[in-house]
């Protein structure tokens, strides 16, 4: 039996940036040092759908699909929800078969490591593959550091037997710091005391402690993925890892997508091994304090999409994270309930249409008389690839938006709602509504687009996730 | 089957009316349709009612027929209540034919009620889309604007048509509204107010859209074999016709025609054994600009995509050959939904009868008035006939 290792690594991170100037005219200071521009959670991602972004990107980049995963790890700081199990709706988006281990690992920025860790040691992968998608959009008070600092990403590694990437070396290390940072039950705001050596001291003792543990000196390593709560105390570290800044530098992401919590060290990674690293050194730490190592030989493939192409300005950032926003008006959205969105799951998550076996037409979704016919079939089940063509168009303004969507709108502006066809088997196609991200492009009839999953709104506490169209390219 | 004629209709203002409830606003319409009745007619005459509501306080209610008619001193006769989305009163009145028509009644009422304005504007636009297609379109984030904005697009990218369009039909229908004392929005707007209007839903501007109103309106339907008790100058129901469509949009095979309206249409005109080129007016289901262009070629007023054309030389002004919505429509008069269909109606009537005052056609002998649910779910068009010649 071969080694567990690395067979690939998705990266990403949301489109919207805001730069640090940004913060300096609205605060007059930035409090993040080394971040020059970070991620900005667009109003309807969050943890989980960004972990889906790169569990997708991962298994494309490892040639496998959602079918082939006997093991997830969701690892994250930030879950949108604090019960409640989301590794089920994940598996049903990612097409996992449905026994499906699952686990959830949070509690500190080391969690994502801790998942890899645990996973390695899962196989044998004779009969499926390791899915570990780490994610996380940390939050702050709006004028901590911890806030000027908060970005947003996910990574995603495929884990597999006889795998590129071999993991030579792992070792970890534990001891008590309390107060670096934490969050309290209930608060969506991550703090610290900022007792600023005691946190370097935390942070320095239990790397190099996780480094020790295995006993080598990572001075043939091309880069350190290494923790990045902000662009300058990882290299603080570079006395107790033995490694130099240029090491670090090259493992780096915190300086344009700012703090990633518990996916910081994934997205590193996945950037080194696009620039050609073959051997990389995963250094997570976590708060409390404990500290994961990992030397990772590669080349692994990658599949990164950590551009940005929307610049904000502060007023907009804010209305992004709900700072500034109105919730949905008291008493008037259009209910559907918590059951009868549940029965349409596999078409929220996995665009499952009905074909019918009378006329062949599609039907998403695949319920009562066939849209071609209008015969009542037993219909085959079709997973739809997700591509598709906008066939009839609006941009929904301020007040032209239902009070189920007003915050939305209040958050993000005037979204494009779109009826879209699907391209089924055999050229066939079949047309469902959906909204279409990034308005700011011309979203017109006849532009290509593809699905991908967001959150579509909340209500009753419950979010529910589902597909929504972007423009392709 | 026996003929039925409409011996009244009338309605309330349509507008934002905050002393009256649901069963005030009724009785009102009620009052105003009997005395339109050209001989009078007592409320012991009625034999049934069919009342078209979409809910009441932004919810639904039960029994809002019984509650109606009781109000309006109908106690004790069939009343239901009959919901079809923005048609509801459409479709009241198409009941009423129908039971005067089979002789179960000799004379029955079709009429509606909607009271919206009484919800906060956030909470309004709960109406404006909830009787679609909810669990996919609406979530989306549209209401009814957003859908009728889509297939907006798709009509300007077919056919040779611009936003310019949307903004005449808005300009001439606020017109003809500024001469109703009825209308909720009675007062005239330019090309350049309905261009420069805020967006609702790109294409559509707040011009291009309907108001959100309260109001009622009742037609009173007669048998054959009573109507020389009730009038000397029948208005005849010469053909009805109604027919549904998918509920959602994406669900259908054309996003630029309604394929209900177009059913509908042709039914009642094969029934009046008359084409469209004989009307001397229609009322038609303008909640959205869009809707009107949509309507004209539904109703087979012009060929597809010919609907600008008929704008650009004025065939549908006031004094145009086939004037459309001389009340003002959904956009001016307003649009109280249960209320709508009824209302046009009542418009198809006092046109006929010789009494809509300035906004008279001259001496029309055929009018029709098409009503649409949703983004075209249900419709149901009416084609009156004058039958005393002038």
């Amino acid at each position: 039996m071969s080694e567990a290792g690395i067979a690939g690594l998705g990266a990403y991170a949301p489109r919207l940036r805001i730069a640090a100037e940004e913060f300096e005219k609205a605060w007059g200071t930035f409090e993040a040092a080394g971040v020059d521009t970070k991620a900005v959670p667009e109003g309807d991602e969050d943890a989980l759908t960004m972990g889906v972004e790169a569990a997708h990107r991962a298994l494309s980049a490892a040639g496998t699909d959602g079918s082939q995963v006997s093991h997830l790890t969701f690892a994250t700081t930030t879950p949108p929800i604090a019960e409640a199990d989301l590794t089920a709706r994940l598996a049903s988006i990612l097409g996992t078969p449905e026994d499906v281990q699952t686990q959830t690992v949070t509690g500190s920025t080391r969690a994502g490591a801790q998942a890899l860790a645990t996973a390695l040691a899962a196989g044998p992968w004779d009969d499926g593959v390791g899915l570990v998608i780490v994610s996380d959009c940390p939050r702050g008070e709006p004028d901590s550091a911890i806030e000027h600092a908060a970005g947003a990403g996910a990574g995603a590694l495929v884990v597999d037997d006889g795998a590129p990437g071999v993991v030579v070396e792992t070792g970890s290390h534990v001891e008590p710091y309390p107060g670096t940072r934490f969050r309290q039950s209930g608060d969506d705001q991550t703090s610290g005391l900022g007792v600023t050596q005691y946190d370097r001291q935390a942070f320095t003792t239990a790397l190099s402690g996780a480094v020790d543990s295995v006993g080598f000196t990572p001075d043939d390593v091309d880069a350190v993925a290494l923790q990045s709560p902000d662009g300058k105390l990882p290299y603080r570290a570079t006395g107790a890892l033995g490694v130099d800044a240029e090491t670090i530098a090259a493992g780096e992401t915190v300086s344009t997508l700012g703090d990633t919590g518990a996916a910081s060290v994934f997205l590193g990674a996945a950037t080194a091994f696009e620039d050609g690293a073959e051997r990389v050194m995963i250094a997570a730490y976590g708060s409390g304090a404990g500290a994961t190592v990992a030397v990772v030989d590669g080349p692994v493939p990658v599949n990164c999409a950590l551009a940005g192409d929307t610049d904000l300005t502060y007023p907009e950032y804010l209305r992004r994270r709900g700072e500034i926003t109105s919730d949905e008006p008291e008493g008037g959205g259009a209910y559907v309930s918590v059951p009868s969105w549940q029965r349409t799951i596999p078409q929220r998550h996995r665009l499952v249409a009905g074909e019918c076996p009378a006329c062949g037409a599609l039907n998403l979704p695949p319920g009562g008389a066939c849209s071609g016919c209008n015969t009542t079939q037993e219909y085959k089940q079709v997973r739809l690839p997700g591509t598709g063509t906008v066939e009839a168009v609006t941009t929904i303004a301020q007040g032209g938006a239902p009070p189920e969507f007003v915050e939305q709108q209040s958050r993000s502006g005037p979204f494009v709602s779109a009826i879209v066809a699907l391209d089924g088997p055999g050229a066939r196609t079949v047309s469902v509504p959906t909204q279409v991200l990034d308005s700011e492009h011309d979203i017109t009839v006849g532009t290509a687009v593809e699905t991908t999953i967001r959150r579509i709104y909340t209500q009753e506490g419950v979010t529910r996730y589902g597909f929504k169209a972007r423009v392709v390219g | 089957m026996r003929d039925a004629y409409i011996i009244g209709a009338g309605q309330t203002l349509f507008g934002a009316m905050p002393d009256e409830s649901y069963r005030s606003l009724f009785t009102q319409a009620f009052e105003t349709a009997k005395n339109s009745v050209p001989a009078g007619i007592d409320n012991e005459d009625v034999d049934e009612a069919v009342v078209g509501s979409l809910g009441v306080g932004g919810r639904q209610l039960g029994l809002s027929g019984p509650a109606v008619t009781e109000h309006a001193g109908l106690h004790g006769i069939p009343s239901s209540r009959i919901e079809n989305a923005c048609a509801a009163s459409g479709y009241a009145v198409r009941q009423a034919v129908q039971a005067v028509k089979s002789g179960m009644a000799d004379i029955a009422i079709g009429g509606g009620v909607e009271l919206m304005t009484d919800l906060s504007a956030d909470v309004t636009k709960y109406w404006l889309g909830v009787s679609g297609e909810t669990e996919w379109e609406r979530l989306t984030g549209t209401t009814f604007s957003g859908v009728y904005a889509q297939m907006a697009s798709a009509y300007l990218n077919t056919y040779d048509a611009t936003t310019e369009h949307l903004s005449m039909v808005a300009v001439k229908n606020h017109a003809n509204g500024a001469q109703n004392p009825k209308a909720h929005l009675g007062f005239e707007c330019s090309m350049a107010d309905a261009a420069n209007a805020p967006t609702v839903a790109d294409p559509l501007t707040l011009y291009h859209c309907c108001p959100t109103s309260d109001g009622a309106a009742v037609a009173i339907v007669a048998g054959e074999n009573v109507v020389a008790e009730y009038t000397d100058d029948p208005i005849r129901v010469a053909g009805v016709g109604a027919a549904s469509e998918r509920v959602g949009l994406f669900e259908r095979d054309s996003y630029t025609a309604i394929s209900s309206s177009e059913t509908a249409a042709q039914q009642a005109y094969r029934q009046a054994g008359i084409g469209p080129e004989e009307l001397d007016f229609a009322e038609v289901h303008d909640c959205f600009a869009i809707a009107e262009l949509l309507a004209y070629e539904d109703l087979g007023l012009c060929g597809r995509g010919e609907a600008a054309h008929l704008l650009d030389n004025g065939v549908t002004d006031p004094d145009g050959d086939l004037p459309v919505n001389t009340s003002g429509g959904l956009k001016s008069k307003g649009h109280p939904i249960g209320a709508t269909g009824a209302g046009q109606i009542t418009e198809a009537f006092e046109q006929l009868s010789g009494e809509a005052g300035d906004r008279q056609v001259t001496e029309p002998r055929y009018g029709l008035t098409h009503n649409v649910g949703g983004s075209g779910g249900s419709a149901v068009v009416h084609v009156l006939e004058r039958e005393v010649a002038r």
